[in-house]
């Protein structure tokens, strides 16, 4: 799909071009990596407390669903 | 320079350039590029055109979470409990609904990746994989409940299960495989359109406003708190906040191409949806409140699986007539498909992230076809579950709801970490009463899922 570049005048050249794809954040970002986050403090116990969680309501849930089958 | 010629100085040749850039991100180039030239004219029709151009995922989000199993869950909220708690709780739910997708607009904005892509990146491949496994299979039971609500819709006007679900896969199929992501925005904001078509149905049912209105400040409890009140609470909070919307809206917004500067407008989107979300939800149970639990037909029964949806149809056909069900049916099938549409996009995005896959609607079929498997067989495996003979169809309406707020902790605890994460949103991080008010939705949630695990063990417990 061609563009008629009348309508898009306010780029006129090859810098507002680039200057148009880094505004609009325009490149491919799987190429590019994200820094894993590190885990401490009040993160750490909240990742422990959500393991906990996680596995108390499925055993809930399971003996639940067991009970009504 | 503006209205001079197509080649601009130094022949420069704003086709070639696009030409330069990958499918998905040339077709993402000239939406923005559509998007800036709105933004440099003026004039109130070229405000308008601003503003719908920039609408999409924040109203499709919250449509879309109006769904079939949601409308099923109003409509037998309304039929158990009648006008009283759940009316005010759905007006509370719009500032809560607002407030999670809100942030999953900034990090969109400011990361420029996807919700499963932020979790399985910044912590870890096992808490990126139980994300991912959640979301999946939590889609993949959502979408068994919107083919029974687009397979039971369709059979009040004659169809046959079998064609009911044919037509939806190629329903969902035509806007996800045939058309780009600009297109299928426009055609799913569509489809969410006929959503509304439940606010007119209300006023069939004639209800009395003053008695609407005095919910508010009574917040009274139909039969009090039991089990079953806990069981639907979580059933309706479950289909207002559910973990697959933050996924999609932030995949969406990331797709279309939201910048920071576009933050503004999708926050106006999102409170929108919110709203839409909420007066849709409201109506359904002020219909089914007035007409279904006033009428005396139901005796004592009260329990989900007697007020099941065919009851609850025959019940308004038999009080206000068939043209009310007609429409009720036509609403169900278009909450079914436009949340087919939004879970199967979401799957396929969140797939897509985590395992470093093309991840764009922008992508023609061919060439992102990784991309779309993932939806594809979700919503195959979906729509045959449905036509398996004798499923405990409410049932499984519920406990898809139920699953999803029990695994919704988890979701915003990510969400969380993610907006509070100076080295991932910079300046952009939450505020502290943002960060109050998800604790405090986190701790409800909590609270309400380990109540509802504790009453499906101990029912004598409440």
């Amino acid at each position: 799909m061609a563009l008629d570049g009348k309508e898009f005048g306010f780029i006129k050249n090859d810098k507002d071009w680039e200057n148009f794809l880094k505004r609009e954040k325009l490149k491919d970002y799987s190429k590019i990596p994200v820094k894993r986050a590190k885990v401490g403090g009040w993160v750490k116990f909240a990742f422990i407390f959500l393991r906990i969680y996680i596995v108390i309501m499925l055993v809930l849930i399971i003996l639940g669903f067991l009970n009504i089958i | 320079m503006d209205g001079e010629n197509a080649i601009g100085d130094g022949g420069f040749d704003i086709n070639k350039k696009l030409e330069e850039l990958p499918i998905d991100i040339r077709l993402r180039a000239i939406d923005r590029l559509k998007v800036t030239r709105l933004r440099h004219r003026k004039g109130v029709f070229t405000r308008l055109m601003l503003i719908l151009a920039l609408i999409g995922p924040g109203i499709l989000v919250m449509v879309a979470d109006n769904d079939a199993g949601g409308v099923i869950t109003y409509a037998q909220t309304g039929s158990i409990f009648g006008l009283g708690f759940f009316i005010p709780l759905m007006v509370l739910m719009v500032p809560t609904a607002y407030l999670v997708q809100e942030m999953t607009v900034r990090l969109a904005a400011v990361t420029r990746r996807g919700h499963a892509e932020m979790i399985w990146k910044r912590y870890g491949p096992f808490w990126g994989a139980f994300s991912l496994g959640d979301l999946v299979i939590a889609n993949s039971l959502t979408l068994v409940t919107e083919f029974i609500g687009i397979t039971f819709g369709l059979s009040i006007f004659g169809v046959k299960p079998l064609f009911a679900v044919l037509i939806g896969i190629a329903f969902v199929s035509t806007v996800m495989f045939t058309l780009r992501y600009h297109k299928w925005e426009r055609a799913s904001l569509i489809i969410a359109f006929f959503n509304m078509i439940f606010i007119p149905l209300v006023f069939f049912a004639r209800p009395d406003w003053s008695l609407v209105a005095s919910t508010f400040l009574t917040w009274h409890i139909n039969g009090g708190i039991t089990t079953l009140f806990i069981y639907v609470l979580l059933a309706n909070i479950g289909t207002t906040i559910a973990p697959w919307m933050l996924f999609f809206q932030q995949s969406s917004e990331v797709d279309k191409g939201t910048v920071p500067e576009d933050i503004g407008a999708a926050k106006r989107d999102t409170f929108v949806g919110a709203i839409i979300m909420a007066v849709v939800a409201i109506c359904i149970i002020v219909l089914t409140g007035t007409v279904v639990f006033g009428s005396g037909i139901v005796g004592t029964t009260t329990s989900t699986t007697s007020y099941n949806i065919s009851f609850i149809l025959k019940t308004i056909a038999s009080k206000i007539g068939t043209l009310p069900v007609e429409l009720f049916a036509i609403g169900l099938v278009d909450a079914g498909i436009i949340a087919a549409i939004a879970l199967t996009a979401g799957t396929s995005w969140a797939v897509g992230e985590a395992f470093n896959w093309p991840k764009s609607i922008n992508l023609p079929f061919l060439e992102g076809r990784k991309f779309y498997i993932p939806g594809l067989i979700s919503m195959f495996i979906a729509a045959s579950i449905v036509l398996i003979p004798n499923v405990p169809l409410g049932f499984l309406n519920i406990t898809v709801q139920v699953i999803a707020s029990i695994f919704m902790p988890a979701a915003l605890l990510f969400l969380l970490l993610l907006v509070n994460d100076k080295e991932v949103m910079g300046k952009r991080v939450n505020k502290r009463w943002e960060n109050v008010s998800i604790i405090t939705i986190m701790v409800v949630l909590v609270s309400m899922s380990s109540l509802y695990g504790l009453s499906l063990v101990f029912p004598h417990l409440l």
